[in-house]
């Protein structure tokens, strides 16, 4: 049997069909500081330019043996297209991502420009796309996310008064997530229309940490099922930090796949759900790959594995600052380890 | 009603009013407090924050989530506008002179639960320098020597903010080892904690208001 390709391996992943191994990708920031180095750049440069952004994750991918890159990465590329601006960092000399300086202060203020898809860095975003498409395509899938509408709403808006707004100011917060809703359509379909392989929706903001299963049933059960019954397949909904009381209803939301951090109990969701069902999740990308010491990765990723997931993914964008041995052991052990098949999908 | 009966009554009513969400409620029972010349520390230690502790409760047993924790926070805030103009001196103890350095590390603009703890800190009559979000690492250290305080709480609601908090923990420490630190945000954990060298944490705004008053209350207990 020949290895498959590693886009070829994450098409059939999720179409479903038996693969050759476990495919080891997320849906969320894989840059790593080793590809940094090796390009010569600084972590605050990578948000700027399509060519820096598109090289270090193909680098990155290239150095650990993954099977995509992951493209954008920062959150705030919307929010800056939508006029909230960026602060960048571009002196630190930390591993910062940018963040959105200036939000709305009321649901009544919130404008959404027709033509934001051509404003801020949302053209950067575009041609490292097409650049990662073009220097990694079959090499590489290229996965694409966008913040699902609540978690985009609160890049907006004055979280707490989104989040007071789900009890005083219903109808508002109905309207303005409605908004969102249109918005995380368009820029999903987008990136799709220009090869984004697979399309990961993190509504990461909506975990029952934040809000109440009754609210989000209320405020953010179908707008997903709007949005994944408007995009093409292949469809991820990924929730992180609690999700157990919930994970039924992001089921019934119409996605391909579900992606879990690790305070999901995998185990248990997998027997609520079945077999039939794309799980991807679930270890601390922080604990595991910076933290714990080489040695101990292995198991973390195998306890993944043997509780249930289709894939191994980490619980939110990798760490930057991750060490070159965890990363390495966590890729070894996927593709080691999953060589048998998992619930629902088979191996060659 | 005995002056006895009738301060159980308003510190039950004001709790009660803080974990319904009651902002006018809150602010008309404070109100009435003074009024009746009733002891405005105990109104505060007694119904507000007794309230809140309720709320902390109930945010761990899934009943409260943190809307309902910020709608709360707003009714206690309503109350202790009123009261805390009547707090006396010899009230707050040693706490009147505590002072804590609060905010968001830079690269994070979450500040939910870097409110609450600041909320709970005022409640224990403690001074409080919020330095908002989104704050350069160093600033907390200035701010911590500028005005000499015992406590300086970091929060970083994401992974990839948090690094920096190992950062603050270690220029304070090496300082002015004496300086309690709080450390608090969704990615934190007991280990982390431990291994930045933190003194406490808390991993959710429900978490921070039992911390906080631990926290509190051990400093009480330092400095006795």
């Amino acid at each position: 049997m020949t290895e498959m390709m590693p886009k070829e391996r994450i098409q059939r992943f999720f179409n479903r069909e038996p693969v050759d191994v476990m495919p080891c990708f997320s849906g969320m920031g894989m840059v790593t500081v080793q590809a940094i180095e090796q390009m010569g750049i600084r972590f605050a440069e990578v948000h700027t330019s399509a060519e820096h952004m598109a090289h270090s994750a193909i680098t990155t991918a290239e150095l650990f043996g993954f099977d995509a890159v992951v493209i954008p990465y920062d959150m705030c590329t919307v929010p800056e297209a939508l006029g909230r601006g960026v602060s960048l960092y571009q002196d630190s000399e930390e591993i910062l991502y940018p963040t959105v300086p200036s939000k709305w202060a009321t649901l009544d203020e919130a404008a959404i420009p027709t033509d934001y898809l051509s404003q801020g860095r949302m053209p950067v975003v575009d041609e490292a796309l097409g650049i990662a498409k073009s220097k990694g395509d079959g090499r590489f899938a290229v996965g694409g996310w966008v913040l699902g509408p609540f978690t985009m709403a609160g890049q907006l808006i004055e979280l707490d008064v989104l989040l007071k707004g789900t009890r005083r100011q219903k109808e508002k917060v109905e309207n303005f997530l409605s908004q969102m809703t249109d918005l995380v359509i368009q820029v999903a379909r987008h990136y799709q229309n220009l090869g984004a392989d697979y399309m990961n929706i993190r509504e990461m903001g909506s975990g029952t940490a934040i809000i109440s299963p009754r609210v989000w049933k209320m405020f953010i059960q179908e707008n997903l099922q709007k949005i994944f019954s408007a995009l093409k397949s292949p469809r991820i909904l990924h929730i992180c930090g609690s999700t157990d009381m919930i994970i039924e209803m992001m089921n019934e939301c119409g996605a391909d796949a579900l992606s879990v951090d690790q305070k999901n109990n995998v185990a248990e969701t997998r027997k609520k759900l079945g077999d039939e069902v794309l799980l991807l999740g679930n270890f601390d990308p922080y604990e595991t790959l910076v933290q714990m010491d080489a040695s101990e990765v292995e198991q973390v990723i195998k306890t993944c594995i043997d509780a249930g997931v289709d894939a191994v993914w980490p619980g939110c964008d990798i760490w930057p600052d991750a060490k070159k041995e965890n990363v390495e052991t966590y890729v070894r052990t996927v593709r080691g380890y999953g060589k048998r098949p998992s619930p629902e999908v088979g191996r060659v | 009603m005995g002056k006895e009966g009738l301060r159980d009554e308003l510190l039950k009513a004001l709790s009660d009013a803080v974990v319904d969400m009651d902002e006018d409620k809150t602010g008309e029972l404070a109100q009435k407090v003074l009024d009746e010349g009733l002891n405005a520390y105990d109104a505060v230690m007694n119904g507000l924050a007794a309230g809140m502790e309720i709320v902390g409760d109930l945010y761990d047993k899934h009943e409260y989530f943190v809307p309902e924790l910020l709608l709360c926070a707003d009714a206690l805030y309503a109350g202790l506008d009123i009261l805390k103009p009547h707090i006396k001196p010899e009230d707050l103890g040693e706490s009147a002179k505590g002072q804590v350095v609060i905010g968001t590390v830079q690269g994070d603009v979450h500040d939910i639960g870097k409110n609450i703890i600041k909320m709970m800190f005022e409640v224990g009559g403690f001074t409080v320098h919020d330095l908002g979000r989104d704050v350069p690492l160093e600033k907390f250290v200035e701010e911590q020597m500028r005005t000499d305080s015992e406590i300086v709480a970091l929060s970083a609601m994401m992974t990839t903010t948090m690094m920096g908090m190992k950062k603050v923990v270690e220029m304070i420490k090496e300082k002015n080892p004496n300086v309690a630190i709080m450390l608090g945000g969704a990615p934190m954990t007991k280990d982390v904690s431990e291994l930045f060298g933190a003194d406490g944490y808390a991993d959710s705004a429900g978490n921070a208001v039992q911390e906080a008053i631990k926290m509190i209350s051990r400093l009480r207990e330092m400095q006795k």
